[in-house]
């Protein structure tokens, strides 16, 4: 955002492109009709269906790719962005937030633990690792949805698991779908079973609270420290900025200080997440 | 110190009025005394005690339209213009602006806020009464504290004692006719104190304390302590269908209600009564502080005064110090 304009007026974004993802997530594709967002993994944009309202959503793909969302039909303002097609107008404001230090992760091994819509931001990540498979050492990749019709991007999934030394595991809870022959397994429970070693690992989990909140218990229980269990945390939010004061949880911000955060600086907030 | 007459007090008022607008404190009823636009100032009240609500929403009102937005004419902005006079804000409303500057005009700094602090000088008024809530010297002012105001009067015999402490303010009183003064200042009333320095550390050691459920046990999560608070700044932002488009507003809101961080999964980080109460003291005595290096409390006493199930700010600064947030 340049200095002096006004932090409040998205920028205008035309809907390029709505995909199924499944039957509650929907792909929004933007491109702007003016102006530009450079943005890196993990941070959120704030988006307007205009007349109806705006609420924060992590980035689902790499800048290069396009901007891309996948945005869960929770409430009104999903709702609303769910009924757009090509062509509509959206409001776009970002980005915010703080970014996974993609550096810093060189060298390691890699496990992405998602669940549910929570693997919208470790998307990006995904493609990044998958990218630079030299500059990083294995990549495993943990996601547990509902059904096996709740798994986003599961056209990926090939990509994803094909890269080299990759590997993907999927799991469903509850049980009853008759077709699948895969884990039916809470998330929590799959890391418990794979066993990932916390020996030069970084583990980036994102998900329901519960979910985040037992996964980091099976990491600790591993074995890894706080410093090496990385999440990215939810909160309401208005202004995006450290303003409104919504997404305080203690004394952080999740909007400023987040939403990417350590299990080592959880353990310091406050407040529950 | 100059000395602005009362004789001479109407004549300033109305040069004041021929720059810019001038807002001050106004009976609009019996004991209900508000920051108004004045537009004759035979309505100006310098005598009143503390407004019920504080003038904060002249910098943040309770409600603004952010933009109209509509496909075909694009973005419509509110327009923020010309000069305006907050005359007559006491030393711990004036404090509270200062200290929603530290949110508003932080990078990337609030625009409408922003336009509108520039716009208005800020001329004081000392207290010469102090209600039994006051406790502003807690905070490092008291009835005479001049410091967040352009310009200070102070009320004496025949008239008001005047000072200005900015270019801005020096240029408000030039438009006044100003004798020499002889007279002394006047004794200013006697502010309780508490001595609030180790609150924020201590606090910290108390966050799971059973104090909060008890205290909350009472709170009515009514959030009148957050709109009747100068320095609270708690917001809501909301879209409304116009034709052809949209108008979004922004208004006061408050940490106490229920629904303020529920997040879009149903999670709530602040569930509780307790929680939400505790935030509301954290903020203002540790995370506040801990982000700006003051306490987002002035003293005014309007949660005090105004809270229906009396919560006292003052007792809970006392049970934190003592420790006694410790005890069930």
């Amino acid at each position: 955002m340049p200095k002096g304009s006004d932090p409040f007026l998205p920028l205008l974004a035309e809907v390029a492109e709505v995909r199924d993802l499944t039957p509650d997530i929907k792909l929004l594709r933007l491109s702007l009709r003016e102006g530009r967002i450079d943005y890196r993994p993990g941070q959120f944009a704030i988006l307007s269906a205009f007349g109806v309202g705006e609420a924060p959503f992590t980035f689902a793909s790499l800048p290069e790719e396009g901007l891309e969302f996948a945005i869960r039909r929770m409430g009104t303002v999903t709702n609303a962005l769910h009924n757009l097609g090509p062509g509509d107008l959206v409001g776009i404001r970002g980005p915010y937030g703080n970014t996974f230090p993609l550096e810093d992760y060189e060298g390691k091994d890699i496990i992405i633990i998602g669940g549910g819509i929570g693997i919208a931001p470790l998307r990006p990540l995904i493609h990044w690792f998958i990218k630079h498979r030299g500059d990083y050492g294995s990549l495993l990749i943990i996601y547990g949805a509902r059904t096996p019709r709740d798994f986003a991007f599961s056209d990926e999934f090939d990509a994803w698991a094909g890269a080299g030394g990759a590997r993907l595991e999927l799991a469903i809870d509850p049980p009853g779908s008759p077709d699948w022959r895969g884990r039916v397994a809470l998330v929590p429970a799959v890391v418990k079973e794979l066993k990932p070693s916390p020996k030069n690992s970084i583990a980036i989990t994102c998900g329901p609270p519960i979910m985040i909140h037992y996964v980091i218990e099976e990491l600790r229980a591993l074995g890894f420290s706080p410093g090496q269990i990385v999440t990215t945390l939810e909160a309401k939010m208005k202004c995006g900025m450290g303003k409104c004061m919504r997404c305080n949880v203690g004394d952080k911000y999740v909007c400023k200080d987040g939403p990417v955060f350590t299990a080592d600086q959880i353990s310091r907030l406050l407040e529950a997440f | 110190m100059k000395f602005i007459s009362d004789k001479n007090l109407r004549k300033w008022l109305e040069s004041l009025m021929g720059i810019g607008s001038l807002i001050a404190p106004m009976d609009l009823g019996p004991g209900l005394t508000l920051f108004s636009q004045i537009r004759d100032p035979g309505d100006v009240n310098l005598e009143y005690e503390t407004t019920p609500i504080p003038p904060k929403d002249l910098f943040f009102p309770s409600s603004e339209a952010l933009f109209r937005f509509s496909p075909s004419r694009g973005y419509e902005i509110p327009e923020i213009d010309g000069e305006a006079f907050l005359l007559g804000i006491r030393p711990c409303d004036a404090l509270g602006i200062r200290l929603m500057d530290f949110p508003f005009l932080s990078e990337p700094a609030d625009p409408r806020y922003e336009r509108r602090r520039r716009r208005t000088t800020l001329i004081g008024l000392g207290c010469i009464k102090a209600r039994p809530e006051c406790f502003c010297t807690s905070f490092g002012i008291g009835p005479f504290d001049a410091s967040n105001a352009d310009a200070f009067l102070i009320p004496v015999k025949g008239g008001f004692l005047a000072e200005a402490r900015t270019e801005k303010g020096a240029k408000a009183l030039a438009a006044a006719e100003l004798e020499e003064a002889s007279i002394p200042i006047p004794k200013p009333p006697e502010v309780p104190s508490i001595d609030v320095g180790a609150v924020r550390e201590v606090a910290l050691s108390l966050f799971n304390s059973p104090y909060w459920e008890r205290l909350a046990d009472r709170c009515l999560s009514c959030k009148l302590c957050a709109y009747v608070c100068p320095s609270c700044y708690c917001f809501d932002i909301r879209d409304y269908p116009i034709r052809d488009g949209a108008e979004r507003i922004r208004s006061w809101d408050s940490c106490q209600s229920p629904l303020f961080s529920r997040q879009a999964s149903g999670y709530d980080p602040r569930q509780t009564k307790a929680s939400r109460l505790r935030n509301r003291f954290y903020h203002k005595f540790s995370y506040f502080p801990g982000e700006f290096g003051a306490f987002g409390c002035t003293g005014c006493g309007r949660c005090v005064r105004y809270c229906p199930v009396n919560i006292d700010v003052r007792e809970v600064l006392l049970a934190i110090l003592r420790g006694e947030a410790k005890v069930a």
